[in-house]
């Protein structure tokens, strides 16, 4: 199979929602970082790119271990920019479509093999969605094919935008303030739903500790 | 876009320092090794510990230090793209010319390094220390973007002057103030290559 070539973790963020002081991506959930999970996921990706900026050198020094030839990207603005402008920043430069992942994000691994199967047949981006979970949900509006038509902050969908996607012929500009906008334009496209988890506040971290047991088995 | 790729040599195009390996079959192994921990981290100036270490190996002969020169391990697949790119691509170094003539020639790219004082097979001195920020500027004209590849503190003037800096840790982690400079930072030949080939 030929899986995508290149792959970017968001990791720069304060995770300020969260309090804790130390990057969410080396957070343990269930006794395993969510990053050594996520890199567990993108084990076949030739190319992977971890933004890094809040505690860069914690990350990298972590992050190496585990997988020696990844490529960090810096966003020493990390503090003042959106999560976009590190994603802009890590998918500089690449010309073929990427999987772009937010760094604090537990994914069901068997999803994500199904995923990674679809985009290296898709021809098309393919937009993840998950089953509505967090407090300030994106919702996505889908059609009768499952295809996402809109992204809406005021809905009655059941799912949500899940800070996964593979990205063919769409670039992320430095200047947007949310990756879904830039998608948008493109929209409708192919839907992919994970079951994953977000860490952003405490809750969030209890149901991923708890949900890691099942899903990450 | 017309890109050049400026390459820092010792660490980063070959996998092994070339002063360390020079002295370690000249019997000063433990003097150069001291100078050389000090000049990547930072704590004594390149153009001093260069100089230190040249006076160390001027009793050498230059075609016997050029001939070790030359049998030191390249890093196989960062080479690779250096050929394939080979007229964009320069070697920046503060090495003598006279001491890495042939890896250069095995290496087949442009060359910046700083000048040596010959008399025979004789070390003189040294006519002139390489300024990498100079390499960079001197390229301006030529290129609309200029990549740069290195490791310890002499290189921060090159990764400062770059379009895109690159703090690479293929033999010895970068020094912190070149991370704090660089756009990116890998530690795998891989993955510098990875970057390289997407630029």
């Amino acid at each position: 199979m030929q899986y995508p070539k290149h792959a970017i973790v968001s990791c720069a963020g304060l995770g300020t929602r969260l309090g804790l002081d130390i990057p969410k991506c080396l957070l343990e959930i269930h006794g395993r970082t969510i990053i050594d999970r996520q890199l567990e996921l993108l084990k076949n990706i030739e190319d992977v790119r971890v933004v890094v900026g809040f505690k860069e050198q914690l990350v990298i020094e972590h992050v190496r271990t585990v997988r020696p030839d990844v490529v960090f990207v810096r966003n020493p603005d990390y503090a003042r920019t959106s999560n976009t402008y590190s994603l802009w920043l890590g998918s500089r430069f690449i010309k073929k479509p990427y999987v772009i992942l937010d760094g604090d994000l537990i994914v069901n691994p068997r999803h994500f093999s199904a995923f990674l199967r679809q985009a290296a047949s898709s021809k098309r981006s393919i937009v993840g969605i998950t089953r509505i979970k967090t407090e300030d949900a994106v919702f996505v509006q889908l059609n009768a094919q499952k295809q996402v038509v809109a992204f809406e902050r005021h809905s009655s969908s059941f799912a949500e935008w899940c800070g996964i996607a593979y990205l063919a012929g769409i670039t992320i500009e430095a200047k947007g303030d949310f990756v879904y906008r830039q998608i948008s334009p493109y929209l409708p496209l192919p839907a992919f739903e994970f079951d994953c988890y977000e860490v952003d506040t405490p809750q969030d971290l209890d149901l991923a500790n708890l949900k890691a047991q099942t899903i990450c088995l | 876009m017309k890109t050049a790729y400026c390459f820092d040599l010792d660490g980063t195009v070959t996998s092994q320092e070339i002063l360390p390996l020079i002295a370690e079959k000249t019997g000063v192994a433990e003097e150069i090794a001291l100078l050389t921990n000090l000049t990547i981290k930072g704590v004594i100036p390149f153009e001093s510990s260069f100089k230190l270490r040249v006076k160390l190996l001027s009793s050498v002969p230059v075609s016997i230090v050029r001939d070790i020169a030359s049998s030191v391990k390249l890093q196989n697949k960062l080479r690779r793209f250096i050929r394939d790119n080979r007229r964009n691509s320069y070697v920046v170094t503060g090495n003598l010319d006279v001491w890495i003539e042939s890896l250069a020639r095995r290496i087949g790219c442009h060359v910046f390094s700083s000048q040596a004082l010959c008399e025979g097979d004789s070390l003189a001195g040294i006519a002139n220390i390489l300024d990498k920020r100079d390499a960079i500027r001197s390229l301006r004209q030529r290129y609309d973007r200029i990549v740069a590849v290195g490791d310890g503190m002499n290189d921060a003037p090159m990764l400062e002057e770059a379009d895109v800096a690159i703090a690479y840790g293929g033999v010895h982690p970068p020094v912190e103030t070149l991370v704090k400079i660089a756009g990116f930072v890998t530690y795998h030949e891989d993955g510098l290559c990875n970057i390289l080939s997407t630029l």
